[in-house]
């Protein structure tokens, strides 16, 4: 084989190219999860519940802060009822 | 105007869909760009694709005063690439691609060994080098826009081209000579 030969068809075969048949869908895929998400407000419940139940840490904290704002109330009831 | 040129006036106007024309007109060539600068079959299309995601976000600022619309996104291109190569491990020989056909077994052997080592020629060449050769030769890119991509002036990108065709051909000349 001459080397003029095998430099050609080296260059050829590192021109073809096989890619995944959906890449296109996958990129428009990608792009339209990015429009999605710039339009969800920013504060936005339904999210910041999913949020919450996804994670058993935040979970716990939300509950303990519950718990913690439930008794600083009663703490301060029962101070301005013996204060009257 | 052009048609690209059209297609990115729609996206910006809010015809998303459009967008797809570009990604199905430029999806072959990024891809292949971007796996013979970092020979990794397995990650080139993911980056590929946040090539082309990156595109849409910045279509924006694309300018089509300063450059081809082709010359911006093989920018994007190259820039993806070369971070990638940053993080990516060496390639060992079992990686790099080699031809599957099977016509006659010994000239198909002795093509795929000359093919690999060209190969790891390829992988040799200094990267600034081997990104010149590789728009040249296998996007059949101009100079002058080769030099835009890079950044640098179109008599450096001629010679980088010349020294890593030199190269290669000498690694052919040895190869030739050793068998």
């Amino acid at each position: 084989m001459k080397s003029e030969k095998i430099y050609n068809a080296w260059k050829e075969r590192k021109s073809q190219i096989d890619i995944r048949e959906n890449f296109a869908d996958e990129v428009m895929n990608q792009i339209y999860q990015y429009e999605r998400d710039k339009r969800r407000p920013l504060f936005d419940v339904q999210r910041l519940i999913e949020l919450i139940s996804a994670h058993r840490f935040v979970k716990a904290g939300v509950v303990t802060a519950g718990a913690a704002a439930g008794l600083v109330r009663i703490i301060f009831v029962v101070y301005a009822f013996l204060a009257c | 105007m052009t048609q690209e040129t059209q297609i990115i006036h729609q996206v910006l106007e809010g015809d998303i869909e459009s967008f797809r024309l570009i990604v199905e007109m430029y999806e072959r060539p990024i891809v292949r760009m971007i796996r013979n600068i970092i020979s990794n079959r397995e990650s080139c299309e993911d980056i590929a694709q946040n090539v082309f995601f990156t595109a849409y976000r910045k279509l924006a600022t694309f300018d089509p005063a300063r450059s081809n619309f082709s010359t911006w996104l093989f920018t994007i291109a190259r820039n993806k690439s070369i971070n990638a190569m940053r993080k990516k491990r060496p390639v060992s020989m079992s990686e790099l691609p080699h031809n599957s056909d099977e016509h006659n077994p010994s000239d198909e052997l002795a093509e795929r060994e000359l093919f690999n080592e060209l190969d790891v020629g390829l992988e040799a060449l200094p990267s600034a080098q081997k990104r010149a050769f590789i728009f040249a030769v296998f996007e059949n890119l101009p100079y002058e826009e080769i030099a835009q991509i890079e950044g640098v002036r179109t008599g450096t990108i001629k010679s980088r081209i010349n020294r890593a065709k030199k190269k290669l051909a000498k690694a052919l000349k040895e190869i030739r000579y050793e068998k």
